[in-house]
């Protein structure tokens, strides 16, 4: 691990927000051609390491970085790419109305002939063959918008690796499967195999161990800041590494007293109930059950959420406590004790430049007015143990805003405005995403102690073993329609994706 | 536009601890120069007086434009209303109606253009800024309707009931003042400490987010252009009491002023968003600027100079302030 063949050498990186050490004397180095990743809990540090890298935060003194041997210019994106380092962020950067021609151009320019006018033919010829070095074929004059996901994100890293004065000597990737379903997570696995094999050195942060586990050949942990170790990945098991992340042994979680809890009446009911991919779907859930809902994209399964809680234009009917809820009227959803969590935490259920106090109390904000004023004393004392409650970090900060918390902060404090209302019926839409172990561990205990409480709580997720961890039940949605249940010991992540992807492990639903 | 605000995000953050209340600071060294450079004429009450009877009308216009810019919509219509509120006050009182009639009318006119906007952008989904646009127009060809394309002054013998409605002193200070004072007041009241307040609030950040915490985001937005109309009706009300003659042309100025003092207002006292206390800041800085230029012989087209600059500094000083909130 000598610098001189290091495709990246960062030494003593350090850097400091107000009071708070982001990152404290960090040194990591990657070869070239190797696949390592980045992974932590939210806020240890991560994304202040990328973006020093990226150039868009200035480190404090006496770092020192290396790409390929030579030294780079720190707090320079221009300089960042000059050197040979390429980012693809977690939401791609591409124009989702333009083809992938004029995405790949976008960063490099048109090929013009001797008028300057655009040759598109050479264009394409040449998107194509970018992207077929990465092992894809697809229809370059389609906007990208139509792709699949992994197919963007290749798009995305083609874009990157495209030579723009220097050649490409590492890759930085922002969580890059963390939206893609299995099989095109697996596409995306053989993508950064052979970006590796042409020399370039792969970085990738990370949330999700299966991918840690299928691409990287070695892991930098980061928590609070500080390096706790970098480690090869083989012989290292997925419960050493949480530990590593976490920094203590995450509880075992009794699944058989859940399996065995006894469920109480049923409260939500779906009769008949479409929408723009659901068709005809039935379903029962019981006080104090939790059901969930899996999937592959197009399944239906993102669309089942909002069309319970009334976000959607639907048919069929909805009952709560044998009252039928309206479409597109989450209000009176609201009024009848419906919550819902949606997925896209940002687009669906932030305000980001409001108040954590404003965040949660939105339901509801009226809770503390007296004599036509709101107070705002009494209402931060509750706001306040609602984030102790939910353990939000940094504690007890009511005036935060909202975007100066990490996702899995953020993802609380959502849940928390729910959770506050006390709903008969939870509906959560990808709990989790985003959002690191020691967070999505705590996010799960809550919903054991909503069902606990009687409500009645519906899990829409892709992540399979989410679902394992907190169902009592689990829809497998196909084609529109509640094709399968799964129970008790039949829930395994191993049967909830053979189910999704059609094959038969369970009985068919009643 | 994400990595743009990024590669800004570098730049040491530098604050002296009165981020908030720049404005009043601005404000305060205005008052000095101007106190130093024409103190016979700058300094006397009635330079004060005649900033605030000024600026009555100005304020409550852009009080009532806070309203939908914190709900994200934009309402040009403010001056057209005005206009119209003017022109139709006025007709109604040359034609023998009494002041109840002409004043409530012109109220009900507010209220309905607010309903007709809200249509526009809430049920036809016409984007505000573009409805609205076209609102104003058909405004201003419903004033010149209304007046015959020509004026109507009202003599200050014949009208002398409603002009006292505006004129009538109260402790030196024209009624006009105390208006605007008391519908900032509940404006500050709706905004800062009511839920209606933090739904409007929440719509502008982010609609669809409150719409699935159960908000009635197309309600919210109706209620608060239907407040924006009433309010700029009930400033052509005081302004054809304080001025007398009605135009086609009476609310031209008022657009731009409103939209510099709301936008310029939202950097102050609780900064990157719209609010009633910033917004008199702003008013009042801007009038104490254009006012003391003139005093010390500015011609008078500095008035719209001094708007216009004044607009594009606040909209950029607004963007700084989101950008270090990131």
């Amino acid at each position: 691990m000598t610098s001189a063949t290091s495709a990246l050498s960062v030494r003593n990186a350090t850097k400091i927000f107000g009071a708070q050490v982001a990152l404290d004397n960090v040194s990591i180095d990657v070869a070239a051609g190797e696949v390592r990743a980045l992974v932590g809990q939210n806020g240890c540090g991560k994304s202040t390491l990328i973006k020093i890298l990226a150039g868009f935060h200035e480190p404090e003194p006496g770092i020192e970085v290396l790409v390929g041997g030579e030294s780079l210019a720190l707090g320079d994106p221009i300089a960042s790419e000059a050197a040979g380092l390429r980012f693809v962020h977690q939401d791609l950067g591409l124009v989702g109305n333009l083809d992938t021609v004029d995405n790949l151009a976008l960063g490099q320019g048109y090929i013009t002939n001797a008028t300057k006018t655009i040759s598109w033919r050479k264009e394409r010829a040449k998107a194509r063959e970018a992207l077929a070095a990465l092992g894809y074929e697809i229809n370059v004059s389609m906007p990208v918008a139509g792709l699949q996901m992994s197919e963007r994100t290749a798009v995305a890293i083609a874009r990157a690796m495209s030579e723009r004065g220097t050649p490409p000597k590492m890759l930085i990737l922002d969580e890059p499967t963390a939206n893609l379903p299995g099989p095109e997570a697996q596409r995306l696995y053989q993508l950064v195999r052979r970006v590796a094999d042409s020399g370039v050195a792969v970085l990738f942060v990370s949330h999700h161990f299966d991918e840690v586990f299928e691409m990287a050949e070695s892991v930098t942990v980061l928590r609070d800041g500080k390096l706790i170790e970098t480690r090869a990945v083989a012989g290292l098991t997925e419960d050493e590494l949480i530990e590593l992340v976490v920094g203590r042994k995450l509880e075992e979680h009794d699944k058989g007293e859940a399996a065995d809890r006894e469920h109480g009446t049923q409260v939500l009911q779906l009769s008949g109930v479409g929408g723009r991919n659901v068709s005809g779907m039935d379903l029962t859930v019981h006080r104090g059950e939790v059901v969930g809902v899996a999937g592959i994209t197009g399944s239906g399964r993102e669309e089942v959420a909002a069309l319970v809680f009334g976000g959607h234009e639907r048919s069929g009917e909805i009952t709560v406590d044998g009252k039928t809820l309206p479409q597109n009227r989450p209000d009176i959803s609201i009024d009848r004790g419906v919550a819902l969590v949606p997925a896209e935490r940002h687009a669906n259920a932030s305000l980001l430049d409001q108040t954590l106090r404003e965040n949660i109390t939105l339901v509801d904000p009226g809770r503390h007015m007296s004599l036509g004023i709101l107070r705002r004393n009494p209402e931060k004392a509750d706001v306040r143990v609602w984030l102790d409650r939910l353990s939000v970090k940094p504690s007890g900060q009511t005036e935060y805003n909202m975007n100066q918390l990490s996702g899995g902060n953020q993802q609380k404090v959502i849940l928390a405005r729910w959770l506050r209302q006390e709903p008969t019926v939870l509906v959560l839409d990808e709990p989790t995403q985003g959002v690191d172990v020691g967070a999505k561990a705590d996010i799960h205990t809550l919903v054991d102690e909503a069902a606990a409480q009687g409500a009645a709580v519906l899990v829409c997720s892709t992540d399979h073993e989410e679902l394992v961890r907190v169902c009592d039940r689990v829809v497998i949605m196909r084609r529109g329609k509640a094709a399968e249940i799964l129970r008790g010991d039949k829930i395994t992540a191993e049967n909830i994706t053979a189910a999704t992807i059609g094959r038969d492990t369970a009985e068919p639903a009643a | 536009m994400s990595e743009i605000q990024e590669v800004a995000a570098p730049r040491r953050r530098i604050n002296f601890g009165f981020d908030k209340y720049s404005g009043i600071y601005v404000w305060a060294l205005l008052v000095l120069v101007f106190a130093l450079w024409i103190p016979d004429l700058f300094l006397q009450t009635s330079t004060v007086k005649q900033v605030l009877t000024f600026q009555a009308i100005s304020a409550i216009v852009a009080l009532g434009l806070i309203l939908p810019v914190a709900a994200g919509a934009f309402d040009l219509t403010i001056a057209g209303t005005l206009t119209v509120s003017v022109c139709f006050t006025a007709w109604a009182l040359t034609n023998g109606y009494g002041i109840v009639v002409a004043a409530g009318g012109s109220i009900l006119i507010g209220i309905i253009i607010g309903l007709a906007n809200s249509l526009v952008v809430v049920k036809l989904k016409v984007n505000s800024f573009i409805g609205t646009l076209g609102m104003s127009s058909i405004l201003i060809a419903i004033a010149y309707m209304i007046t015959d394309s020509s004026q109507i002054v009202l003599s200050t013998s014949g009208y002398a009931p409603f002009f006292e409605f505006a004129r009538t002193e109260l402790f030196g200070l024209p009624l006009s003042v105390y208006y605007a004072a008391l519908i900032a007041l509940v404006f500050w009241w709706i905004l800062e400490y009511t839920p209606g307040g933090r739904y409007l609030y929440a719509v502008g950040g982010n609609p669809v987010a409150s719409r699935l915490a159960g908000v009635r985001v197309g309600r919210v937005t109706m209620i608060a252009f239907i407040a924006s109309g009433a309010s700029s009706a009930f400033a052509g009300i005081v302004y054809l009491a304080t001025i007398g003659t009605a135009t086609p042309d009476s609310g031209s100025g008022y657009l731009l002023p409103a939209f510099s003092a709301v936008f310029l207002g939202a950097t102050q006292i609780r900064p990157g968003r719209v609010n009633v206390l910033g917004t008199l800041v702003a008013i009042f800085l801007l009038a104490t600027g254009v006012t003391g230029l003139q005093l010390a012989g500015a011609p008078s087209y500095v008035t719209q100079l001094f708007n216009g600059a004044a607009l594009i500094v606040a909209v950029a000083l607004a963007a700084r302030t989101a950008r270090r909130q990131a």
